[in-house]
């Protein structure tokens, strides 16, 4: 009978507890630039870990919103950007502010904070997804701004030599050195929202995002429930960018295109909607596969193949291949829709999504009402 | 004393039809009120204006003499007043205790900061709220057995989302309790069972408004019916009166059948 078959509660997988795969993570992701240090791969992999490090940072953060609430936030790039300005405007000499780590990493969280919470004002008091279209216009609004109002932000000309930051009294200026302050800060922002994911404060997101009325009706003050949520990712992707103009040392406003919002809710999306390590997962493959791709046919596979080895392959395949970055959306594009349909509950499933995407039609049910009735009289075990 | 519940000449309109009318009527502490009525006589619009779901176009709706018009649904539930829903509205991803534990939420003291920080007081919370939750739901023997409160409510039977939304509702420990027909669905047996435990939890000192559209159904356990037609009370008192109560019959039957009778 299909209806118990789909409610299987078993993990995704079985054979290997959550916790030892998330050790496994971070020791892997702790040891990853001593490939470097030591020689194995190039030093650019530093780089592409960083970033991808940001990535996570904000795919951690969007899912918090998205996986656990259920609201489609579609402009979550300004809010990085809002972290990324911040940072940027108070430690440069472009007013020739240096404000110190700390504190600013605090501002840079607030301010986007302050953001997430004038978005979630109009549209949060409206059932249905009115924050996807009010964030949507909020995320080209705030790059406008940022493009626009030169006598701050120099425009597209973006603002350059930004300071390094001193944490703790330490200089952080090598690129492994910053690897190792974001990745402190990606745990702990893992440990932030998985704590608040197994408490009464996600428990009420998700049962918001289940039934609304329901959820109401159960004591829970919706608006401030979901306000809380919108703000909390908002911060988070208020220090991922922080983080982010520190270590790039230079912004400009195409960091922040509408387009790093769609590629972010892509990365949670493939990973898994509502699952942590769903999303960490998504945003390394995603950020770091055109790179990977890169790489491996232009350095890997021709020292084990032979240096032309692509020699009879047609032209457009070798150009996909080694310009792989050109055709990351399509790439992206692509992914998604194959995991949608094979898939869908992404990489490393969430319980409550991946029961929520097996869920069968309610007529289905009404249909099946009378075996239901059957169950319960006779063999209950069925049940259990 | 004052009620513990009073509708106070209450009006609900939808465009042009009156869901609810001029509807008046009290509720005493300790009492079993059904309210029934046929299909669409506004019962569940009651409940609605009730729960801060739906807010009267005219009258008002007194708990413990307080007003409750204008609240917002949390702010019901969180004075007292718990209900179910006549078409389950489950949480059905999430697990059957999970269920009754959001039904807690409003008891429940742990906030963003310490969820964030998992302080030792949010640890004995949860773990307090769970073995509530279990209690609670031990109130319907033999129906939640251990292995199923891990399961998410939608693979339960019908019967017991139904047991379920109740439980839910009974986590918030209310005074008054409202249930919209909570035995749709079951059979006899069930139904026999399920008015006891309602008749139990009367006797643990809550109060319960009851909807049920079936008359025998609610013979046996409510100390007072009150009876709905096209939005309007057209009778009211002890259940054995208000059966031969010819417009009663009459809004149940037709005109025919009640000739007959
Ligand atoms: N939100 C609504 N919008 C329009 N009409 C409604 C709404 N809710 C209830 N009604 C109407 O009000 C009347 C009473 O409905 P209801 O209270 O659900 O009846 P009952 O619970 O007694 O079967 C019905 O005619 C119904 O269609
Ligand atoms: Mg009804």
């Amino acid at each position: 009978m299909s209806r118990i078959r789909n409610t299987s509660n078993a993990p995704a997988l079985p054979w290997i507890p959550r916790w030892m795969l998330a050790l496994a993570a971070l020791l892997a992701a702790a040891a990853f630039p001593l490939l470097v240090e030591y020689g194995v791969i190039q030093t650019v992999w530093i780089r592409v870990g960083t970033r991808a490090l940001v990535y996570v940072l904000l795919a951690v953060g969007l899912n918090l919103i998205m996986g656990e609430t259920g609201m489609l936030n579609l402009g979550y790039i300004a809010f990085f950007a809002i972290g990324a300005y911040t940072t940027a405007l108070f430690s440069s000499p472009r007013f020739g502010f240096e404000v110190p780590f700390w504190p600013l990493l605090v501002m840079s969280a607030g301010l986007a904070m302050l953001a997430g919470y004038l978005v979630g004002l109009p549209s949060l008091r409206l059932r249905g997804d009115y924050l996807a279209i009010v964030t949507l216009a909020f995320g080209e609004v705030t790059r406008y701004t940022f493009n626009n109002w030169e006598s701050v932000t120099n425009g597209p000309g973006g603002i350059p030599g930004i300071y390094r930051p001193t944490v703790f009294g330490y200089l952080v200026e090598r690129p492994i050195e910053f690897y190792y302050l974001i990745l402190v800060f990606v745990v702990l922002a893992v440990l932030l929202v998985a704590n608040l994911k197994n408490s009464r404060v996600g428990r009420a997101w998700n049962a918001l995002r289940e039934d609304e009325i329901a959820a109401e009706a159960a004591g829970i003050h919706g608006m401030r429930a979901k306000m809380v949520a919108l703000v909390i990712s908002a911060a988070i992707a208020g220090v991922a960018g922080s983080l982010f103009a520190y270590y790039q040392q230079f912004i400009n406003p195409t960091y922040f295109v509408f387009m790093q919002s769609v590629i972010i809710v892509c990365m949670i999306v493939l990973g898994g909607l509502g699952s942590i390590p769903g999303a960490v997962l998504g945003a390394v493959v995603l950020d770091s596969l055109p790179e990977f791709t890169r790489q491996s046919f232009s350095s890997w596979l021709p020292a084990i193949f032979g240096r032309d080895f692509m020699a009879g392959w047609p032209d457009f395949l070798r150009t996909f291949f080694l310009d792989f970055d050109q055709y990351r959306m399509l790439i992206v594009g692509l992914v998604i829709v194959v995991m949608v349909i094979f898939r869908p509950e992404g990489l490393i499933p969430d319980a409550l999504w991946r029961r929520e995407v097996h869920q069968e039609d309610p007529r289905e049910q009404e249909h099946t009402l009378q075996t239901l009735f059957d169950i319960e009289e006779g063999k209950q075990d069925l049940e259990v | 004393m004052t009620p513990i519940l009073e509708f106070k000449n209450v009006t609900k309109t939808f465009g042009g039809l009156s869901a609810v009318k001029n509807l008046s009527f009290t509720v005493d502490r300790g009492e079993i009120v059904s309210i029934i009525g046929p299909n669409g006589s506004g019962k569940t619009t009651a409940f609605n204006l009730i729960t801060g779901i739906y807010q009267p176009d005219y009258g008002d709706i007194l708990y413990e003499g307080q007003s409750v018009v204008g609240l917002r649904p949390d702010q019901v539930q969180g004075l007292g007043i718990a209900r179910t829903f006549q078409l389950l509205r489950l949480f059905s991803s999430m697990t059957v205790l999970e269920n009754v534990l959001v039904g807690m939420h409003g008891r429940m003291r742990t906030g963003v900061f310490s969820a964030i920080l998992r302080l030792p007081s949010v640890v004995k919370e949860e773990r307090k709220a769970k073995a509530k939750a279990k209690e609670i739901l031990a109130l319907f023997p033999g129906r939640f057995s251990e292995g199923r409160q891990g399961q998410p409510a939608q693979a339960l039977s019908y019967a017991n989302r139904r047991r379920l939304e109740i439980a839910r509702a009974l986590a918030s420990d209310p005074k008054l309790l409202l249930l919209d027909e909570p035995v749709a669905g079951m059979n006899p047996a069930e139904t026999m069972e399920l008015m006891h435990q309602i008749r139990d939890l009367r006797e643990a000192g809550r109060t319960i408004l009851l909807i049920e559209h079936d008359m025998k159904v609610i013979m046996g356990a409510s100390d007072r019916v009150i009876v709905m037609d096209h939005g309007e009370k057209i009778a009211e008192g002890i259940p054995d009166v208000v059966a031969k109560d010819p417009l009663v019959v009459e809004a149940y039957l037709g005109k025919r059948a009640a000739s007959i009778a």
